[in-house]
């Protein structure tokens, strides 16, 4: 019996194991994978925005927060808002690879999706998961009808990326029935439009607590609106709270455990924003193909130059290794989530801790996905030349719009920290084998390699490379920990460098663990186009990882180790990338011919 | 109201299309697909129709691959209470009078009020299927409604004629019309309706259990039309053009020898 249940728990794939194992690709998860239920909650999600909110962008961007909130109780009718609420309270409890789905398709509403995922990510999951069974009969329906709206309060203005260090205050009152809630919360995502907001707050100076405070509560007040760089029609204000009264049952969780709240809801937001971002890149991505496809200079159209071209291909391919990262990860996550039965009173504990082992997955979607998305507005507002500056053009507005993802739920950089940061306390814990596999990758560094690709395996040279720069992974990091030892924390450089690598990673080992599960539902063109997507990500991921890792290793090393590793690097980031230009033209043009992004 | 309600699997129209190898119909690789727009309205109608009489009934069909399932879903998480696929790989090559038949063959004796299709497909657009069903079921006929509403036993239909005329037509039940585009709003399933539609009856036919015609017609070309070749502009002086001119049309012409 024991033994069944081990296997059965083996075959999923911890959080951060793939940096240490070859996966295969049967059970990867894959947008091809998705059930006609899910194309389905895809089509009305993007019917609605295409036809209710995208011909009201500009008004919504002029600060018309009524469109806001009317488009969001609409959410509502739809069933939008309710995706990841207990069936018993109304909801629909959908899988994971549903949610980032619509997250997805939502994203193409510009300031409206940064609303929408604000009340359904960060104001509603805290009470869904730490909410009292009274907290929720009281407020769970009116948050996902979208008949009042949800916020977020974790920002200070003293405290950002170091959210514990918050000046917030809670004070119990002399009678014990409520706590005086005191101090300035910041930068509060729809903090104009929102009833009910998750504050964090330290009881007596000391536990830091999250409480569900409603917009009346006496002592409750937002501050104006901020004049923002991008996402101009999403409310952001400050929250002030002077002796703001909150009853004691409105505590969420429990005392000195509000940080548990804070990160656990920010692992999900942040695997969601990657989704949502990726869903903005394609759309992004196609405006500037038809633009491509429609102006003409030397009398010809600016698609059919190699110049255009190129970006075309990068991005898509980018996007596709994106696209792909998301939903493996939804894949892990739901099969993760799966095994735990949904009647058992601690069902939100290890529903939270299945999603904190995969807290460095998360990370990676937030920090490729929206860096991904950062390449493609820049690219796209390139190839809208001059137009592309002019603030009436749609690319101006992306470009604007975007930069925000870079920094909000947990900057790039916090994110960056945390990859290896996560990796790392596992190995301390014993939950990853790493530095046995570190010892073994030095031993491979040390041993000369006759490896030859075996052709007759399908996106052989790719497998070898992700093998390969796995390897260079754990080389680094075992280099690192062995210098720096329980200090490497304070190496924030070393850090950086490690995470670009296990970043890169996931995302080209998910790429080609996707085309080669999906070659073949495809045609023969696409399979050819398929090819071609992942020859591209191969060859930047090999070009990116170089260079973290010689990075790395002068950072880390001197001498003849250094040198040692340098050789590692060239030998372990190496990839034949022969036909890298013809397949960055077949994916221009036949990018060019369908004015889509090519996979989705 | 017991209502039969006909949808079709079309391409995306904004998709490339090619035309097959066996040079009579496209080729249906790497194509987006999703349900006929015109039947959307048709679906719309039925379930409108079903929410102002009570106990209405409301039956979905479709012929088409596997594929065409997808649709039909959709259809179910709208409102019909009960999907039929007739299953057909080869509903590509029928022509309207075999679609016609099938439909009628699956309606007769099974005591529709009504029955309601698109008024064209979007891909093959014959709009004869829904009129041939009238036909064959001994129905009377509506075409290219735009408006529809209850008026005592039958229906208060509106027509689009040419010219933006438009035609009342008052009509009892049995019917059968067909749904010009506009005819009403189609809505979006919810997501809740979509996880209900899972559970709904989804039955699977065999087409050659309905099937009883032979063709009368068939497609023996499908191309694209050659394009028209541009004018030339010719510039110059005009001595100049004299002798471009003349040249030209010695060269392509036999005007001059």
């Amino acid at each position: 019996m024991n033994a069944t249940i081990e296997t059965i728990e083996k075959e999923i794939l911890r959080g951060g194991e793939y940096l240490i194992t070859d996966v295969s690709s049967e059970g990867v998860f894959t947008p091809e994978d998705f059930s006609d239920e899910q194309k389905q909650f895809a089509e009305t999600t993007e019917q609605f925005i295409t036809n209710e909110i995208v011909p009201h962008i500009e008004e919504i961007d002029h600060q018309n927060f009524d469109l806001v909130v009317e488009g969001l109780r609409k959410c509502g009718e739809l069933g939008l808002l309710m995706m990841d609420a207990p069936e018993e309270y109304g909801g629909l409890e959908l899988d994971k690879a549903s949610s980032m789905l619509v997250a997805e398709k939502i994203a193409t509403g510009g300031s409206f999706s940064v609303a929408y995922s604000a009340h359904t990510g960060i104001g509603t999951l805290p009470l869904i998961y730490y909410g009292t069974k009274v907290l929720k009969e009281k407020y769970l329906e009116k948050i996902i009808s979208g008949e009042w709206c949800a916020a977020y309060c974790l920002t200070e203005p003293g405290s950002g990326s170091d959210a514990l260090g918050a000046r917030a205050t809670a004070t119990l009152s002399e009678d014990g029935s409520h706590y005086l809630l005191n101090g300035t919360k910041q930068y509060i995502t729809n903090g104009g439009i929102a009833q009910l907001f998750t504050v964090f707050a330290k009881i007596d100076k000391e536990h830091f607590t999250a409480f569900l405070v409603e917009r009346d509560f006496a002592g409750f007040s937002v501050g104006p609106e901020e004049k923002k760089m991008g996402i101009k029609g999403s409310s952001t204000t400050p929250v002030i709270l002077d002796n703001c009264k909150v009853p004691v049952e409105n505590l969420l969780g429990e005392i000195g455990k509000g940080h548990k709240i804070a990160f656990n809801v920010l692992n999900v937001g942040r695997f969601k924003l990657g989704a949502g971002v990726m869903g903005a890149a394609k759309m992004a991505l196609e405006v500037g193909i038809k633009y491509a496809n429609e102006r003409e200079q030397f009398k010809r159209k600016i698609a059919s130059f190699g110049a255009i071209k190129e970006k075309i291909a990068d991005l898509t391919s980018a996007i596709y290794a994106a696209e792909s990262l998301v939903y493996r990860l939804a894949g892990l996550l739901d099969e993760k989530l799966a095994t735990i039965d949904k009647g058992s009173e601690d069902y939100y504990v290890r529903y939270q801790k299945g999603i904190e082992d995969y807290a460095a997955e998360c990370g990676i979607s937030k920090v490729y996905c929206s860096e991904v998305l950062a390449r493609t507005v820049d690219e796209v507002v390139q190839i809208h030349g001059g137009y592309g500056f002019i603030s009436d053009c749609p690319a101006a507005r992306y470009y604007c719009d975007e930069r925000i993802n870079r920094i909000f739920e947990g900057t790039n950089e916090i994110n960056r920290l945390l990859i290896p940061g996560m990796i790392l306390r596992k190995a301390m814990k014993n939950e990853l084998p790493l530095q046995a596999e570190a010892m073994k990758a030095f031993e491979a560094l040390m041993t000369p390699s006759f490896e030859e690709v075996d052709d007759t395996i399908a996106f052989a040279a790719e497998k070898v490379l992700i093998k390969n720069l796995k390897t260079l992974f754990l080389i680094l990091a075992g280099a690192g920990v062995q210098k720096f030892m329980d200090k490497l924390a304070d190496e924030q450089e070393i850090l950086l460098a490690a995470a670009d690598i296990a970043i890169q990673i996931f995302a080209l080992e998910s790429a080609v663990l996707r085309a080669e599960k999906s070659t073949p539902v495809f045609s023969e063109r696409k399979r050819e186009l398929l090819k071609a997507a992942v020859t591209v990500c191969a060859f930047e991921a090999a070009e990116c990882v170089g260079t973290a890792a010689r990075k790395a290793a002068f950072y880390i090393e001197e001498g003849d180790t250094l040198t040692m590793i340098l050789s590692g690097v060239r030998r372990f980031a190496k990839y034949d990338a022969t036909g890298l230009l013809a397949a960055k033209r077949a994916l221009a043009e036949a990018a060019s011919e369908s004015e889509k992004y090519l996979f989705g | 109201m017991n209502i039969l309600v006909c949808i079709k699997q079309v391409p995306d129209m904004e998709a490339k299309f090619a035309v097959a190898a066996n040079g009579v119909w496209y080729d249906p690789t790497d194509l987006a697909w999703r349900m006929n727009e015109y039947d959307e309205y048709g679906v719309e109608q039925a379930v409108q129709l079903k929410e102002q009489v009570a106990g209405s009934d409301v039956t979905v069909l479709c012929i088409g691959t596997d594929k065409a399932k997808e649709i039909m879903k959709k259809a179910l998480a709208m409102g019909c209470d009960r999907g039929v696929h007739v299953a057909d790989d080869e509903v590509f090559s029928r022509e309207p009078y075999e679609i016609a038949a099938i439909i009628a063959e699956f309606a007769r004796d099974k005591g529709f009020d009504l029955v309601i299709t698109g008024m064209q497909s979007q891909d093959r657009g014959s709009a004869q299927v829904g009129l041939l069903v009238a036909e064959m079921l001994d129905l009377p006929g509506i075409s290219t409604v735009v408006g529809c509403s209850l008026d005592g036993d039958g229906l208060a239909l509106s027509r689009e004629l040419e010219g933006g005329v438009r035609a009342k037509v008052r009509v009892n039940l049995p019917a059968l019309f067909t749904c010009q585009l506009g005819l009403n709003k189609p809505r979006y399933p919810t997501l809740p309706n979509i996880m209900k539609a899972k559970k709904k009856e989804l039955i699977t036919i065999a087409v050659a259990d309905l099937l009883k015609v032979a063709g009368r017609q068939a497609t023996t070309a499908l191309f694209v039309p050659q394009k028209k070749g541009g004018g030339l502009v010719l510039e110059g002086d005009p001595a100049e053009l004299a002798d471009k001119l003349i040249g030209i049309l010695k060269e392509k012409t036999t005007v001059l020898s």
